[in-house]
């Protein structure tokens, strides 16, 4: 008896140690970014306007990407989760595909579709929008490689909302777009919210695929990127810094977002 | 009015098949069956949740193919409630009402109007089941399915909310199907019984036939009966014999008389079983006991056996006798049980009438 204590509680120290070391992995780069060029990095917000022009390029290309996202990506999401149709799985894996290849790859196939040298990119082109090159390439990157975590996590907003709640209100009269509308949005708005927000901090937070399609004008990661090759890590370490801090903004709103809990238990 | 006729439903793996059965216009259909019989697989079938997928199905006047559920005129109330959280109890009360005094005044004699400040995710089991019941009637549907609402109700909420529903249903006549695992309640309440179980209809037809002629000893032993033996069914001939002259309704109903062997004793019955094995079913409550043999009585079964066991429960008393080692069950109430002295050990005959004895 006393033996089998032992071993439970040698395990239980064996597995908080390696609890340990592995958040301390995880967090310790972060902490020491932050701590390093944190400072800096703040008093740059109001000495560096290259650095600022980039941080609000970044936000905007970001909440554009995001919008078009919910937008675009909200009806799928439900499809997905509430039809039943030929080619559903391999639509919902099709959809994933953006999330496992590498972004450089994800870059280089954006590129071969909206480049100039394309039929579509060169239409675009012949009707005055440049994709390759501006701010419309940044959002394009973004959206590509950040929307399927919104289909994801939005998925399973709609799938915590109990289908029988849709059936009582087509009983009680309404149409299934009015049923979407009146009863499956709202309470699936919080988990919608979230998923939007995940989307936003992944644009946010994309480098590979943007570097090829847009380097210049620069979001904030080409921008830290370019600082570290061209000036050393000193120069980059404030424009880390500043985007590491920013990271807790999505953070946070995440928390505030999580489903309460039996709030559908009605 | 619904008419089912060969209705079949799939929802997931669970598959409904040949469901056929009618409630009139205005009438009361109850629905029982065990847990996973397809009760509520059935309600939403009707109610157009669950594509039919085969059979007819006839909601009052017109047929429900191609209905949609909003164009059904269907309310229905789960168990659940399924109260919207994000409204209040009056928005869910009002959700699909076209007249909102109407729907306040159903609310109102349901016992939901006092909830209507009340935050729908505070609420009790029985006051979310108030307000569902208040927010489906809330539309005047003609057809109202009721999956068990009254589960969560406490006995005295529960007495006043089925009293209402009844008055309403006479009030406004529409038509109910309600599911329920209390048979008293679908004794009392249904001019049709449903009975279902794994997906497939077992009997259906007014609840005191169901109840009193089952179909099957499993159906018997279902609805609770406490007498069913297995035997052998013997046709007297086609001329009722002398035991069926106290019966007048017998012959006019064209049964032959029928002895029933079931081995430690013979039963006498009428009806139209067919020669061979086959199982009578005896209710308790027709079950009489008295100290001396019956004499001048009507009644053609008598027999004798010793009381193995007295069980009281309230007002009524559940006796069992052994009769030649097989056990007999009697239903009494307990002034009756306490009249005879009843005890365990004591020599009791047992009487019940032919009509008593139901063969399936």
């Amino acid at each position: 008896m006393s033996a089998s204590r032992g071993a439970h509680r040698a395990a239980s120290v064996v597995a908080a140690l390696a609890g340990s070391l592995f958040l301390l992995f995880l967090l310790a780069p972060l902490a020491r970014l932050i701590a390093a060029g944190g400072a800096s990095g703040a008093q740059r917000l109001f000495t560096d306007a290259e650095l600022r022009g980039s941080l609000l390029l970044t936000a905007v290309t970001a909440t554009v990407a995001a919008a078009i996202g919910v937008l675009g990506g909200t009806p799928v999401a439900y499809l997905l989760e509430r039809k039943r149709f030929r080619g559903r799985a391999l639509l919902a894996a099709l959809l994933d595909l953006p999330l496992l290849v590498p972004h450089p790859v994800a870059g280089i196939a954006l590129l071969l579709v909206l480049g100039r040298e394309s039929a579509f990119g060169g239409a675009l082109l012949a009707a005055g929008l440049r994709v390759v090159g501006s701010p419309l390439g940044i959002i394009a990157a973004m959206l590509f490689v950040s929307a399927p975590l919104f289909v994801s996590a939005a998925r399973e907003a709609f799938g915590r909302v109990d289908p029988r709640y849709e059936s009582v209100a087509r009983t009680l009269g309404d149409a299934p777009w009015t049923v979407f509308r009146r009863v499956t949005l709202p309470l699936a708005m919080r988990g919608l919210i979230a998923a939007g927000v995940v989307m936003w901090a992944r644009a946010v937070s994309e480098f590979g695929a943007i570097v090829i399609l847009t380097y210049n004008p620069k979001v904030a990661s080409v921008l830290s990127y370019d600082r570290f090759t061209s000036f050393g890590l000193s120069e980059a370490l404030p424009v880390a810094a500043i985007l590491a801090l920013l990271a807790l903004v999505p953070l946070v709103a995440l928390r505030a977002l999580r489903p309460e809990r039996g709030a559908q238990e009605a | 009015m619904i008419a089912a006729a060969g209705l079949g439903a799939r929802a997931g793996d669970f598959e409904l098949r040949d469901i056929t059965f009618s409630v009139p216009s205005g009438g009361y259909g109850v629905v029982i069956g065990p847990a996973g019989a397809g009760k509520t697989t059935l309600l939403e079938t009707i109610a157009g949740i669950v594509p039919q997928t085969a059979g007819t199905l006839q909601l009052g006047a017109r047929s429900a193919e191609g209905v949609r559920p909003e164009e059904r005129g269907i309310g229905i109330v789960y168990q659940r409630a399924y109260l919207f959280p994000h409204l209040t109890v009056e928005a869910n009360v009002l959700y699909g009402a076209r007249d909102a005094g109407f729907a306040r005044g159903i609310a109102r004699r349901l016992g939901a109007e006092p909830l209507f400040s009340r935050d729908v995710r505070g609420l009790s089991g029985g006051e979310r089941g108030v307000v569902a019941l208040a927010r489906a009637l809330a539309t005047r549907p003609p057809l109202l399915l009721l999956d068990e609402p009254y589960g969560a109700l406490d006995p005295r909420r529960r007495a006043m909310v089925r009293r209402e529903v009844r008055a309403l249903h006479r009030e406004l006549g529409f038509t109910v199907l309600q599911v329920t695992h209390d048979f008293t309640e679908a004794g009392l309440l249904g001019d049709v019984a449903v009975l279902l179980d794994a997906g497939r209809m077992l009997q259906s037809g007014p609840p005191q036939r169901v109840f009193r002629e089952p179909a099957s000893p499993y159906i018997a032993e279902f609805l609770g009966a406490e007498n069913i033996f297995a035997g052998t069914v013997r046709v007297l001939g086609d001329a009722a014999p002398d035991w069926v002259a106290g019966e007048p309704d017998v012959l006019a109903r064209g049964h032959r008389a029928i002895e029933f062997d079931a081995g430690a004793f013979q039963l006498y019955t009428v009806g139209d079983a067919p020669a061979g094995r086959g199982h009578a079913v005896i209710r308790g409550e027709e079950v009489m006991l008295s100290e001396t043999p019956g004499g001048g009585t009507s009644a053609r079964n008598q027999l004798d056996g010793e009381i193995t066991d007295v069980a009281t429960l309230g007002a009524l008393t559940r006796v069992v006798i052994d009769i030649k080692g097989t056990p007999l069950v009697a239903s009494l109430t307990t002034r009756s049980a306490q009249e005879l002295s009843l005890r365990e050990g004591q020599h009791i005959w047992a009487t019940f009438k032919a009509m008593a004895v139901h063969l399936c």
